[in-house]
């Protein structure tokens, strides 16, 4: 009876939650200038309610776009709240959806020479180092990072959040690496590996394998990708 | 027209001022022309290790200021009449000597003399900035510690940013033994990483601490292991090639046995 109560008093309204399909995942638009309580219990409803035979199903990503509206910790914990008891949307981001990709391929950043303690390449779009990458340094890239030579220092790739990028090294030694947002650090020590070696996101694992797998792990994941 | 050297090495302790001194003196040793510049504003150093403390009365903030003229600033050293000291100023701020005054300075230095040989402070801020300006050629000490060769690497970088010419490594302070037990980074592991040539490899050596307190660079002192790498540096300083040296501890067990029945 209360529920019914609710959703007529939206209705008439214009919505308060816009919600958008997105490659890879859901956009939730939240008006503006709406008292945030109503937006909030449009959203409850949606989501619990008139929508839940369209969400449910696999895991998906929701982002969340709250426009110029300003959330404090209590309202962005009960926001947080309701999609956590829906179970199947995980919030990924309060400032809307992340930026498409580019598809076309971006130039590489090649850089010649040792990359020392304190220097910085930061590059959207591959990263290529024909020389070694000391402790210290630090490579950030959109895409891949391949060095030709020790990786000693810290690589981010995929740091636009691209989960299937690599860091490949051929001497992988490195201090840390990321890949999107998964980060790990090195071991106490290396086993020196005999061939050039590449560390990619298996899941939210990270994972390290020669260099030849590379191929295989491309179509793999080039294949999933496909089914999505 | 002179060639003006810096030591540098980003960390503290790892024996800069020890090896300009040294280096310096090793070249007034082999005849030339030298003038050792400290520019360790508010933390001198190098007049000590020279022994050379007691006669300082103009600085080289004096000159940048214009209180005294350049010759005035220079002290003789005590051994040779070719070795000058500019040295640093203790009681004033390390913002008195700018980039302009330190090139001013080395230029003219570089008249006179054939080298330069300029201790830098540690760290990598404005002092560091300092007195690599105007050098033509730099020396970076390292330690075989990895924090010494992490700051190695970072004054390494910042070298490559300004025009000087690949820098030249010296690692200091090497234990043999703790090298063969691989207690310590070895000297391949070190040019490694650093991927520079290597000017000179100088041994731990009581010695170096007993002469540099007594403001008497080890070099001079013939029976030391540490002053003949000093030697070996200024040589390839000059071009020269000498080997590096062999650190294998010669205090051996058998040795000393062999001495001993050599004796008898």
């Amino acid at each position: 009876m209360a529920k019914s109560a609710r959703s007529t008093a939206s209705e008439g309204k214009r919505n308060l939650v816009t919600i958008k399909g997105i490659r890879n995942g859901l956009v939730f638009a939240l008006a503006e200038d709406a008292p945030f309580t109503d937006v909030l219990t449009e959203l409850e409803d949606k989501l619990l309610g008139s929508h839940q035979h369209l969400l449910s199903g696999s895991t998906l990503s929701a982002y969340i776009e709250k426009g110029k509206r300003q959330l404090s910790e209590d309202e962005e914990k009960a926001l947080r709240r309701i999609f956590a008891s829906q179970g199947e949307l995980i919030v990924s981001g309060l400032d809307g959806p992340p930026p498409l990709k580019d598809w076309r391929p971006k130039d590489p950043y090649v850089h010649k020479g040792t990359l020392r303690s304190g220097q910085l390449i930061e590059h959207d779009g591959d990263v290529v180092v024909i020389g070694d990458v000391n402790p210290g340094a630090h490579i950030i890239a959109s895409g891949d990072v391949f060095v030709m030579g020790r990786l000693r220092g810290s690589a981010h790739a995929g740091a636009g959040g691209d989960v299937l990028s690599v860091v490949a090294a051929t001497y992988f030694e490195p201090l840390q690496v990321r890949i999107a947002g998964v980060v790990r650090r090195s071991p106490e020590t290396y086993t020196r590996a005999a061939e050039m070696e590449f560390a990619y996101l298996e899941g939210n694992q990270m994972a390290v394998e020669k260099m030849s797998v590379l191929a295989q792990h491309r179509m793999r994941t080039r294949s999933s990708h496909a089914v999505i | 027209m002179g060639d003006a050297i810096v030591v540098t090495s980003g960390k503290g302790g790892v024996g800069k001022t020890t090896s300009s001194a040294n280096i310096g003196t090793a070249l007034a040793l082999l005849g030339k022309k030298v003038c050792l510049v400290d520019t360790d504003i508010g933390l001198r150093n190098l007049d000590v290790v020279m022994g050379l403390e007691n006669r300082i009365i103009f600085d080289i903030v004096d000159v940048a200021t214009g209180s005294c003229r350049l010759e005035q600033a220079l002290i003789k050293d005590k051994r040779f009449d070719h070795l000058v000291l500019l040295p640093a100023a203790q009681t004033k701020d390390k913002l008195a000597l700018s980039v302009d005054a330190m090139q001013t300075i080395i230029r003219n230095l570089k008249a006179q003399f054939d080298y330069i040989v300029i201790d830098c402070p540690a760290g990598i801020e404005h002092g560091f900035r300092v007195a690599i300006t105007g050098a033509d050629q730099a020396v970076v000490v390292t330690t075989p510690e990895q924090a010494a060769v992490r700051d190695a690497d970072r004054v390494i970088g910042l070298l490559e940013g300004v025009k000087l010419p690949p820098a030249k490594l010296v690692i200091n302070r090497i234990r043999p033994h703790m090298v063969k037990n691989g207690d310590m980074l070895d000297i391949d592991d070190i040019v490694g990483i650093l991927s520079l040539d290597l000017l000179g490899i100088v041994p731990d050596d009581e010695h170096v601490i007993r002469a540099a307190n007594q403001g008497e660079p080890t070099v001079l002192r013939p029976d030391s292991r540490a002053s003949l790498a000093y030697r070996n540096i200024a040589r390839r300083i000059l071009g020269d090639s000498v080997p590096l040296m062999n650190l294998e501890d010669d205090a051996g067990f058998f040795k000393r046995m062999k001495k001993l029945i050599g004796l008898r």
